[in-house]
């Protein structure tokens, strides 16, 4: 969840013009976490691969440590034995952070309604992009990734918006509109 | 014809590696390696359209048109959905992720329409099943991949948004019962297999009726 | 060659046993014995060290529940082996009945050291308890879940919280010594790690690089496919079957549908049996690409993932143009295949074969003889063809162990006893052999897809045409009132399957993939076994590595090829 705090002190063109170069270089460079479990994890070394080349969108580096990423792309099943495991991932993971649930089984549950299968990992994360597919093609994905390059700019200018129409109420609304997915 | 089936098996009981050869100590072989990667790298210097890339989202690939995308629901000549509410598809989807509420059609030949048909796209695994219960060609699957929502609630999409497909290319559409390329022959033949009065008066020995 | 069900055979076994203890089951697929629990060890002993039975390979075990059987007349559950003489080319099946009120049974490690996962899992799903297992606790089922999911009176929806706290606890087999503090150190590797062969957990135990025991933890991908499958109908467990090995989907659709068939005892037509050998021929490369690619990966090689991931984009255009999805296709279906092939399916798989051999020799001109992937892959993990077997591996590991077991050619099915080819083996049993097995089974893949296309195209029917068990043609159900009704009765009620019971194999890509149904005549499966190649396989992980380094560990667990969604269901 990207962090929403805007310095309402002292707010002037030199902050907001950091403030939309951070936003530029943020959406241009997400470095995936790639916690893949299944099937939509081969879609995702195929979406690394010469055929379509995620690197493209800047997301050249993939890695495999919490520290040191900004996107957790969740591609596959989660099940309950899993959920521990990526809930102290996502803590681990620092601000701003954002959560990509590749495919029908990270965002839903999918066709599995079963005793080991969370129904969506929303159950346990906050989500910003969920696509669909089983497993999406590589251009889905990526279609995913953009739209959660348009959402890390509408994000800020909401909140934006929010800090100069009332400052002291400021930081609650920036996190009520966070537009994460409740948990049913 | 094969020749090992009839050969026993044998079962080792050691293990022996591979034995480097002398050129391959001296690590010789990486040469080699080099030369590959060099010869890829200024191939795609000099011949950038040569590389498999596609660049999505300014190009898109070329999938079939049995491609299984976004669901459709077809309409009739006079704009309404041609769904009769049988809730076949419902049946058959292994995701139970279609939602139909049944309504009475006015006209009595049509009896029934869907007041509410809603399909969860992120419980849908699109496996076409539903396409292929559907006895009115009344849901189809078209090309579209493009599908990424925010929240949950907008990932169900209801009747008016299946019916409004996002082009009226024919060329985008995907999988469906029948295809452009199918040959009459073939349809023929497929047809023929399944003339169920045919095929009970060869059983009782009639003889078959001319086509 | 004698089978098993004469009796001169079954007394051989049997004879200083009490008297009942082995009967014959008649009219069953493959030869069937019921066991009483009391005599399975001695059975078992007897069937694995005879010269005339030589059972080496245990395949399988299997839980049954039959909920309405008594304890007199064998209990609730069952127990079902089947087992394999790799020297033979012989199957027996070995039943077990058991009551719920003494669930107990003796655990067959000591003649099997394969079993001890099988049991496990027979523990988890079913809650009999095997005497004499070392480590008797929950394998695919998290440590907080209470019951025991397959039995017929648990709700498939019912979850279970897992809380930190309720993490499994590592079962070391420490080597006896001091336990010097300062030169222990345990290591957690996963469920999240860099490797890129899925989520499993490695717990190794460590002094100084070398380890000195591990152990590993699995069901981190465990989607209840056995419980799924006897909810939904049979041809609905189709999609089901794609996504337990995910490389090579089709392959699984395949074994499926093949054992549907056969309980039906109907056969696909020529055409859908031609083009399931060319794509099932396709998913293997496909599957073996993907694995020999992520091995180098592991190993730090990553110009060969770009490579080998190639042949598979391009075979993706050719599935895709058959049936509409790139991975988990859903193509096979009940009798045949969903849809006709497209009319470019030759001009297409020919090109294919044009292509794909350039970026394999490109991945060997880089790898084969690098001294630096021969230092790092030769020797390490090493089995040989006999402990492997005791293991219960199948697939083309054994065979890199030298053993030239391959279910393609011991049964052949399909069109395979009328191509040419070769089942190559090696007698490394090591990584670098594993690697290499599978490039040289590549070569032959492209092989037998040259020689079935040089033959042509059958005409023909692309699927049964029997109404009971296959959609009427689309056009003829628009216009037909008996075909509306067939089609109407198969999506409502399913395919009704008579009842009885099979054990079916192919060879996948990972091994024998075997699925053992039961049908009790309804359109549901009563119960859906998957015999999964790489579960034993990976069973044997934690002995392999022991006494190697940590990065060997990684590099053996590529060779392996786990895919987790075979190894969990």
């Amino acid at each position: 969840m990207a962090n929403l705090e805007t310095k309402t002190v002292g707010e002037s063109w030199v902050t907001t013009t950091f403030e939309t170069l951070e936003d530029w270089a943020q959406r241009h460079s997400f470095w995936p976490f790639p916690f893949g479990t299944a099937c939509c994890a081969i879609e995702f070394m195929s979406t690394v691969s010469s055929h379509y080349d995620v690197a493209r969108f800047g997301s050249e580096v993939v890695r495999f440590s919490p520290r040191q990423s900004d996107v957790l792309l969740v591609a596959g099943t989660i099940n309950d034995k899993m959920g521990p495991v990526l809930k102290r991932i996502y803590d681990q993971m620092a601000e701003p952070k954002w959560v990509i649930s590749m495919g029908a089984c990270a965002c839903s549950g999918g066709f599995y309604r079963a005793y080991h299968v969370m129904q969506g990992i929303d159950e346990i994360i906050p989500v910003d992009v969920y696509v669909p597919g089983c497993p999406p093609t590589p251009e889905g994905l990526i279609y995913g990734i953009l739209q959660l390059k348009e959402r890390v700019v509408r994000d800020r200018r909401r909140a934006a918006e929010r800090a100069k129409a009332g400052a002291t109420n400021g930081k609650e609304s920036a996190s009520a509109d966070a537009g994460r997915a409740v948990p049913a | 014809m094969s020749t090992l089936s009839s050969q026993p098996i044998t079962i080792p009981k050691r293990v022996t590696p591979y034995r480097m050869g002398l050129s391959e100590r001296l690590y010789l072989p990486l040469l080699g390696g080099l030369w590959v990667t060099i010869r890829h790298f200024f191939r795609n210097l000099f011949n950038p359209k040569g590389m498999p890339i596609i660049d999505y989202p300014e190009k898109r690939r070329a999938y079939s048109h049995r491609y299984r995308g976004h669901h459709i629901l077809t309409s009739r000549p006079d704009g309404s959905v041609r769904c009769v509410a049988c809730f076949l598809c419902a049946q058959n989807c292994p995701a139970e992720c279609i939602h139909i509420e049944a309504g009475e059609h006015p006209d009595v030949n049509i009896e029934k329409y869907p007041v509410v048909y809603e399909i969860d796209m992120l419980r849908c695994v699109f496996c076409g099943f539903c396409v292929d219960a559907c006895p009115e060609e009344a849901i189809i699957m078209s090309n579209n991949y493009d599908m990424a929502y925010f929240h949950r609630d907008q990932s169900i999409v209801g009747k008016e948004d299946l019916m409004k497909p996002f082009t009226f290319d024919e060329e985008r559409l995907g999988y469906r019962p029948s295809y452009p390329e199918e040959d009459v022959e073939r349809a023929k033949m497929r047809r023929d297999a399944f003339n169920l009065v045919a095929m009970a008066k060869q059983k009782a020995g009639e003889p078959a009726a001319a086509r | 060659m004698p089978t098993l069900a004469e009796p001169s055979l079954l007394d051989a076994v049997a004879a200083k046993l009490p008297a009942g203890s082995v009967a014959v089951q008649e009219g069953a697929d493959q030869p069937t014995w019921v066991v009483r629990r009391e005599a399975l060890s001695d059975v078992a002993r007897a069937l694995h060290d005879g010269r005339e039975t030589r059972f080496d390979l245990l395949l399988d075990v299997a839980g049954v529940d039959y909920p309405e059987r008594s304890d007199e007349e064998g209990g609730r559950f069952e127990v079902v082996y089947h087992l394999y003489s790799v020297t033979r080319n012989d199957r027996l099946r070995l039943k077990v009945p058991v009551a719920e009120s003494d669930a107990v049974l003796p655990s067959l490690i000591p003649v099997w050291k394969g079993a001890n996962w099988f049991e496990r899992e027979v523990y988890d799903m079913f809650g009999i308890r095997f005497t004499g297992h070392p480590n008797l606790s929950r394998i695919l089922c998290h440590e907080a879940f209470q019951g025991h999911p397959l039995r017929k009176d648990y709700d498939p929806a019912r979850r279970w919280i897992l809380t930190e706290d309720d993490i499994y606890k590592p079962h070391f087999d420490l080597p006896e010594g001091e336990d010097d503090l300062f030169e222990r150190m345990t290591v957690n590797i996963g469920p999240s790690h860099p490797a890129m062969h899925g989520t499993f957990r490695l717990m190794a135990v460590l002094d100084g690089e070398e380890i000195i025991a591990s152990d590993v933890e699995i069901g981190y991908l465990h989607r209840c496919f056995e419980k799924m499958a006897e909810t939904h109908n049979w041809q609905q467990v189709i999609p089901y079957t794609d996504r337990l090995n995910y490389c090579s989907a089709f392959i699984n659709n395949v074994a499926y549908c093949k054992t549907v068939e056969k309980l039906l005892g109907i056969e696909a037509p020529p055409r859908a049996v031609w083009a399931r050998t060319i794509l099932s021929e396709f998913s293997r490369v496909m599957d073996h690409c993907v694995c020999n690619g992520t091995t180098l990966v592991d190993a730090g090689a990553l110009t060969n993932f770009w490579y080998m991931f190639q042949p598979r984009e391009e075979i993706y255009g050719l599935i895709e143009a058959c049936c509409g999805a790139r991975l988990t296709v859903s193509y096979g279906r009940i009798g045949g295949l969903a849809q006709d092939l497209p009319p470019d399916f030759e001009a297409r798989s020919r090109r294919l074969l044009e292509i794909i051999p350039a970026f394999i020799e490109d991945t060997e001109k880089l790898v084969d003889k690098n001294r630096i992937w021969l230092d790092r892959s030769v020797g390490v993990a090493a089995i040989s063809g006999e402990e492997a077997i005791n293991w219960s591996w199948t697939g083309p590991c054994l065979r890199a162990s030298g053993v030239a077991l391959d279910q393609r050619r011991a049964v052949p099915y399909d069109l395979y006893d009328t191509l040419d080819f070769e089942v190559p083996t090696l007698q490394g049993g090591d990584v670098y052999d594993r690697f290499r097995i599978r490039m040289l089974e590549i070569r032959e893949s492209l092989k037998i897809i040259r020689q079935l296309l040089d033959r042509g195209m059958p005409e023909g029917p692309y699927i049964v045409a029997d109404p009971h068990v296959a959609l009427p043609a689309k056009d003829a159900a628009y216009n037909q009132m008996e075909a509306m009704i067939y089609h109407f009765k198969l999506i409502m009620d399913g395919i009704q399957v008579p009842a009885g019971e099979i054990y079916s194999a192919v060879e996948g890509a990972n091994g024998e993939l075997g699925f053992y149904a039961i049908s009790d005549g309804s359109s549901k499966p009563y119960r859906l076994k998957v015999r999964p190649p790489c579960f034993p396989i990976f069973s044997t992980f934690p002995t392999l590595i022991n006494g190697g380094s940590l990065s060997d560990a990684i590099v053996s667990l590529g060779g392996l090829n786990v895919i987790a969604g075979e190894l969990e269901r």
